[in-house]
């Protein structure tokens, strides 16, 4: 019984200490309970005031960090933008750029007079062109542009240039060489939906490298290149003989830096020359297009050696040219002599080609004529009674073959030994992205026909363009 | 046939000379660095010009060690590293940008001074603040940087939970501990200078949870005289920043050489000097001896006696998803 109490006694004088111990083991949560059902005073004025205080400075330093924190972000984080020049991609520290581009043609064809040689009116996607540019390290720009026109896939551009100074650059790939004035404005750029013929005998891609450059802000620029070479209005992707075409092109706008009423006049020359071999697989030798589309001249080939011409040797070209730009007024003109060698059995002869055009615009509202095409002031809007810029054009050009090219070259019952061409033109700009143009173009022809003369080309064509 | 390629040759050698008597070299530090190496590369470029000539700058950065760390496996061609704990020079060395065996190279682990965290308050100590208990108590503000990016706020949160284990006996109390006392956190800075500027500069929070470098700048150089004062707590952590050449790119820029003596600048009696001037606590016994008056008593415990390592703390604590995350999620 002693014991048992003594047992009882120690038990009861230890739960206190083992409650001790236990309390001692736990967070002071016990502790901030306990304290918190004691009774609270209420906050005083300055201690709300102090309270505030805490919380705006909180709110204050938490932006100050959001913002270092963006800022710092920034200098990582790539930037992606959308506009009217289309949509690109820069990393942050400005190395690697990354712009996607591109233009589409919706063209409509409408002949008035076909009787003869009926041709079909049709709508056609005439070009659809991506165009992937982009620029690494800030001086290596590089062009990628394939067209999808007509469903057929074909890389039109791909180069890259090093632009080390104003004066020197240094491009290599597959582009338009320097020769053909209208061939070098962009498809989006030129005044009617089709090329003059002066294009007809210049090349149109070839592949190659390329030095140019501008002096001055563009009061003189220069382009001097070493090409595969390809035929008259051609492109190739490979060379079918061991020699390459020159080409190079001087160009002046005397007045750019001065400003005045001169100051978008440009004048200059270029050309070519090298040597074009063909077979009789391949004769190398152009055929040439009306304006639509529709050929009204070719050489002799039938495949076999008596009634193929082949080209055979020198090709050159020269290529004065120049405009004139003032307000809403323009004025292009381009001359183009091509001699190319030819042969067929036993005969030979150099024959030189030649084509020039005139072309004038008027840009009635909202803009300023130029080479580079019409910005609208205002931008097409009908809520605020804008309607984007409206242009007339015209056009006079002509296309002269060879007079020794008949008849032992081409059958002047199918080639016409001449064409020439008048057009006029409206162009009605939306903005800088959209444009509609509707031309009239009316070709009459010198031969290629049975009797007499092919049967003039009379002919509507409608474009709807949309570029970035 | 000599002399004509005698004279380009002579150019060229010319022309290396003055290079070869210049050397850059870039040290990516961790946050409270700043005038600690300021210092250290003034001494250092001195002493290396009076040995053998060349002149030598040493540039910096500074952020927070886990962000520096990234940024160099990104790209940013370090030299050496100097950060605040051997688990982002690891996360460099995994990259393949420093050997493996980066730690033993030098002595101490790689580690030439050490620090601790303690506790800055107000002056006064209107909230009395005496241990890390009262940091989890209602009304208590406190101010620490972000463990996920910043070195020093994983020492500062290894070591409230190095308390809590100690004085509550499981990982469970531990963590109830912790999250009470993020929820007293009312802005996470990304990096442990960044919260200095938060405590001092803008006067936010009852107390921060420092460096004990950064706190004892902020008691005798920062602010008015007697404004702040420190508390140490009964315990903390033993914090060990680590430094390493980065090997990649100090043979990518021919600086290995002086990388590597930059480094052992730092372990000579001068460079131990310079760390005792700057609040760090030495690692040379002489050194110690002489600033032992400088540094508050407290008890240490290190990462590997309580956590087993860096490796396995940052896994369980401060991954993606780890208990911090948890915790702070939870505290907001």
């Amino acid at each position: 019984m002693r014991y048992a109490v003594i047992m009882l006694s120690l038990a009861l004088l230890a739960l206190p200490a083992a409650r001790a111990q236990e309390a001692s083991q736990e967070p002071p949560a016990e502790t901030a309970q306990e304290e918190a059902q004691e009774p609270v005073q209420p906050p005083t004025v300055e201690e709300r005031l102090d309270e505030l205080d805490q919380k705006i400075r909180v709110l204050d330093r938490k932006t100050e960090i959001d913002k270092e924190a963006a800022a710092e972000k920034a200098k990582t984080a790539g930037q992606a933008t959308a506009g009217k020049d289309g949509f690109s991609v820069k990393s942050a520290d400005g190395n690697f750029v990354l712009k996607l581009r591109g233009y589409t043609h919706f063209d409509g064809r409408f002949f008035q007079s076909d009787d003869q040689r009926p041709a079909t009116d049709t709508f056609t996607l005439r070009r659809v062109r991506p165009i992937f540019e982009g620029t690494v390290y800030k001086i290596f720009d590089f062009r990628i542009m394939p067209d999808f026109g007509g469903g057929q896939t074909v890389l039109q551009d791909a180069y890259i240039e090093g632009r080390f100074n104003p004066a020197f650059r240094v491009r290599g790939g597959k582009f338009k060489p320097p020769v053909g004035f209208e061939r070098l404005q962009s498809a989006t750029e030129i005044l009617f939906v089709e090329r003059a013929f002066p294009t007809n005998l210049v090349p149109n891609r070839d592949l190659g490298v390329q030095i140019s450059g501008d002096f001055s802000g563009g009061v003189a620029s220069y382009a001097v290149g070493l090409f595969n070479g390809v035929p008259d209005g051609g492109s190739a992707d490979g060379d079918t003989n061991d020699d390459k075409d020159y080409a190079a092109r001087i160009f002046f706008q005397p007045f750019v830096k001065a400003g005045g009423p001169l100051k978008n006049l440009g004048f200059g020359v270029s050309g070519s020359t090298g040597k074009q071999e063909g077979t009789l697989a391949a004769p190398g030798l152009p055929a040439f297009r009306t304006p639509a589309q529709q050929t009204f001249f070719s050489y002799r080939a039938d495949g076999t050696a008596p009634n193929t011409v082949i080209a055979d040797g020198d090709r050159t070209r020269l290529s004065p040219q120049g405009y004139f730009y003032t307000g809403p007024f323009g004025l292009l003109a381009e001359y183009v002599a091509s001699k190319q060698a030819v042969r067929r059995g036993a005969a030979a002869q150099d024959l030189e080609h030649t084509a020039w055009q005139v072309a004038a615009n008027w840009v009635l509202t909202g803009g300023e004529a130029s080479y580079r095409s019409v910005n609208p002031k205002k931008v097409f809007d009908p809520a605020a009674h804008t309607w984007g810029a409206f242009e007339l054009a015209a056009r006079y050009h002509k296309q002269e073959l060879d007079e020794d090219t008949f008849p032992t070259y081409a059958n002047i019952a199918s080639s016409a030994s001449a064409a020439e061409a008048w057009a006029v033109g409206f162009n009605w700009y939306f903005n800088k992205n959209l444009r509609l143009m509707l031309d009239y173009e009316d070709t009459s022809f010198e031969g290629g026909a049975a009797t007499g003369d092919r049967e003039d080309e009379k002919i509507v064509f409608s474009r709807f363009q949309i570029a970035f | 046939m000599r002399i004509r390629f005698a004279l380009p040759l002579l150019s060229l050698l010319l022309a290396a000379g003055p290079a070869a008597a210049q050397v850059k070299l870039l040290n990516v530090s961790y946050d409270p660095t700043r005038e600690l190496y300021q210092d250290v590369n003034a001494a250092f470029a001195k002493a290396w010009k009076a040995k053998g000539g060349q002149t030598v700058t040493v540039q910096q950065s500074h952020g927070g060690s886990g962000k520096q760390a990234r940024s160099v496996i990104d790209g940013l061609e370090a030299d050496v590293v100097t950060l605040a704990l051997a688990y982002d020079v690891d996360a460099v060395a995994n990259s393949g940008l420093i050997a493996k065996n980066w730690m033993t190279r030098l002595p101490n682990n790689s580690a030439p001074y050490t620090s601790t965290v303690v506790f800055l308050v107000r002056k006064g100590n209107p909230k009395k603040i005496k241990d890390w208990e009262d940091l989890v108590r209602p009304g208590v503000s406190v101010i620490s940087a972000n463990p996920k990016t910043s070195g020093g706020a994983r020492w500062n949160y290894l070591a409230a939970w190095g308390f809590a284990l100690k004085k509550y006996g499981s990982e469970a109390k531990a963590k109830e501990f912790v999250t009470r006392l993020y929820k007293n956190v009312p802005v996470l800075d990304s990096g442990a200078r960044g919260s200095t500027v938060t405590f001092v500069e803008r006067g936010i929070g009852d107390v921060l949870i420092a460096w004990e470098n950064e706190a004892l700048i902020a008691v005798r150089e920062l602010g008015d005289k007697g404004e702040f004062q420190i508390v140490a707590p009964s315990v903390s952590i033993l914090a060990e920043p680590s430094v390493a050449v980065v090997d990649k790119m100090a043979a990518k820029h021919k600086t290995t050489q002086v990388a590597k003596a930059y480094l052992d600048f730092l372990y000579t009696p001068e460079g131990q000097e310079i760390a005792a001037r700057h609040y760090y606590r030495p690692r040379n016994q002489n050194v110690v001896a002489k600033y032992a008056q400088q540094f508050p008593k407290v008890a240490l415990f290190t990462i590997d006696e309580v956590f087993g390592g860096w490796t396995k703390a940052q896994k369980t604590h401060f991954a993606d998803g780890g208990l911090f995350d948890q915790i702070y999620g939870a505290g907001q």
